[in-house]
């Protein structure tokens, strides 16, 4: 998680990663953003993240990104 | 069969009595039936269009559903051949055609197409459909009549919005009940809607027309001219809209916003996320991830991570892609190289946006700059607004050189004499006498629009306001947008036409 919040704290800094759970529906992360971030997901956790995987739930907060990735470990 | 045609209001007013009295236990039902007689009105020959891609749409959303992962991808491919096939013949052949000649210095001659109406709108909405189907995001829906209903909904089958089945089906089939005061809000919509069309965009058209017509003879008014259609597409667009969704309402079906005062986007990028939203979020949702993220773009980004670094590496697949998504949204608004610059240039400066995004940070940080100040807003929003009103060349032109043509001149050319003397309009003396009350009514209408526009992003809902007002006092506003309409909101040789319905 330490990983995950540095990752989204270096690509888009304003925003309180500990406690926001509306990134995407008050626009902080935009599409440009979404999918940096992915990108830094799929190196540094191994996985792969396809396009039926962005859709709001799965962005709108670092705990709901942290549950996407070990989701996609497991499978 | 226009948004503002009789043949419509009638339609919709037997529609909406049948709806909530004799047939309200087949209001869907009734709405299909409404969809084609409206369909049929607008060009029995090319009902079969439509009816292919809703077999199309419905049998492979219904095999994605059944079948093996293997064999998913094989129907999802079929079925977005023949539904963007058909798109593409119809709309882009001439197109084909003409670059060919181009190229080969040919002379292939050009077919005669009717394009179907609504062909854009209910092809992206089926593929988009499918797609989600294919990613789980929703279930295939298993009455074909109801997927009909979807792909031919009449009220935005003339110029959107590009609705998801799973927000638009949850509207489309539940029960209605007739309550006044949506009503009566969705007349206020529709009032509104044809206020700004007629007020705004059809005055604002003459202006238009002429300057960009006779660019060469009127070079010192393309800033007039570019400004004219900025507020003529506007009016045109986000106005036909209103009333689409207006109609829409008074039946009970609530469709997705299009547009969210586009004019005050602090950049391009938010600009996108204001006008034809829908289009906008098709398109991110259904070009922009899947390339982003398909196979050879990641090895292009590990190639690109390797050789310029991380952040670089990063984000120049996503500025590629980006650019492709604007070249198709160029290509959507039509079969024309302008289009694709038109494309090119929304995608470039979003892209670079994007790459220079950290650079801009550091440098309001260094230069102390509260990016959340009235000073910067407005700064934000003159800039976007230029940059907006500098594509609107490539849309309006009639081809890139003109587009070219009249940007130049647009900083060296300020005659505005002929707009004073009259002269703009010398071969159309009509248009002359009716200067005074067109600039009356452009005013009055911008006045409205702004002040409604500033409430709107207050997040005030207007409408509940306005129904909200005695009914004296609402009853004069109605009243006056009524006579004004036909009284200042048809200039001559106005053809009372929407701009988008023909995609």
């Amino acid at each position: 998680m330490d990983k995950l919040i540095e990752i989204l704290e270096e690509i888009c800094p304003d925003a309180d990663y500990e406690t926001c759970e509306t990134l995407i529906d008050d626009g902080i992360l935009d599409s440009f953003a979404i999918l940096s971030i992915v990108s830094e997901i799929q190196d540094e956790f191994d996985v792969t993240i396809t396009p039926a995987e962005i859709i709001p739930e799965n962005f709108n907060s670092a705990g709901a990104l942290w549950s996407m990735i070990e989701r996609l470990k497991e499978a | 069969m226009s948004l503002t045609s009789l043949q419509l209001i009638g339609l919709v007013a037997v529609g909406v009595f049948l709806y909530y009295t004799v047939c309200r236990k087949y209001q869907w039902q009734l709405l299909l039936v409404l969809s084609y007689i409206y369909y049929l009105a607008s060009g029995a020959k090319n009902i079969i269009f439509i009816i292919t891609t809703t077999v199309v749409t419905y049998l492979a959303a219904v095999f994605i559903e059944k079948s093996e992962q293997k064999n998913k991808k094989k129907i999802l491919i079929a079925a977005l051949f023949v539904d963007f096939g058909i798109l593409a013949v119809l709309k882009y052949t001439n197109f084909a055609i003409d670059i060919i000649n181009n190229i080969s210095g040919g002379n292939i001659s050009f077919v005669n197409l009717l394009l179907p109406l609504g062909i854009s709108f209910y092809t992206f909405q089926s593929t988009g459909y499918i797609l989600d189907v294919y990613w789980k995001r929703t279930p295939a829906e298993k009455n074909i009549f109801k997927l009909a209903l979807f792909v031919s909904y009449f009220p935005q089958i003339m110029q959107g919005p590009i609705s998801r089945f799973n927000s638009l089906s949850d509207e489309l089939f539940k029960k209605h009940t007739a309550k006044f005061e949506e009503i009566e809000k969705a007349l206020v919509l529709i009032l509104y809607g044809l206020f700004k069309k007629m007020i705004i965009a059809d005055n604002a058209a003459m202006y238009v027309n002429t300057i960009f017509n006779k660019y060469e003879q009127f070079d010192g008014l393309v800033i007039v001219g570019v400004l004219a259609y900025s507020l003529q597409l506007y009016g045109d667009f986000s106005g036909g809209i209103d009333v689409v969704r207006g109609i829409s309402e008074l039946f009970g079906v609530r469709l997705v916003e299009n547009f969210k005062q586009p004019y005050f986007a602090k950049s391009i990028t938010d600009f996108w996320h204001r006008w034809h939203i829908t289009l906008g979020t098709w398109m991110k949702d259904y070009v922009f991830y899947p390339v982003t993220l398909s196979k050879w773009m990641g090895r292009f980004q590990k190639f690109a991570k390797r050789k310029f670094g991380k952040k670089l590496g990063r984000s120049l697949p996503i500025c590629i892609a980006n650019i492709i998504v604007f070249i198709v949204v160029g290509i959507w608004h039509g079969a024309a190289c302008k289009y694709i610059v038109y494309g090119l240039y929304n995608g470039i400066i979003i892209g670079f946006s994007g790459i220079m995004a950290d650079r801009y940070r550091a440098a309001k940080k260094k230069l102390n700059i509260n990016d959340k100040s009235k000073g910067f807003v407005l700064f934000q929003i003159i800039r976007t607004f230029i940059l907006v009103n500098i594509s609107w060349l490539f849309d309006m032109s009639a081809d890139v050189k003109q587009a070219f043509i009249m940007f130049k001149n647009m900083f060296t050319k300020f005659d505005w004499t002929p707009l004073f003397d009259g002269s703009i309009f010398a071969d159309n003396p009509g248009y002359i006498s009716y200067m005074d009350i067109q600039f009356i009514a452009i005013a009055i209408g911008i006045i409205v629009v702004f002040i409604i526009s500033v409430l709107k992003e207050k997040k005030v809902d207007v409408a509940q306001k306005v129904i909200s007002l005695p009914w004296q006092v609402r009853g004069l506003i109605y009243l006056a947008v009524i006579f004004m309409l036909p009284m200042i909101g048809m200039p001559p040789d106005s053809v009372g036409g929407f701009i988008y319905a023909q995609f």
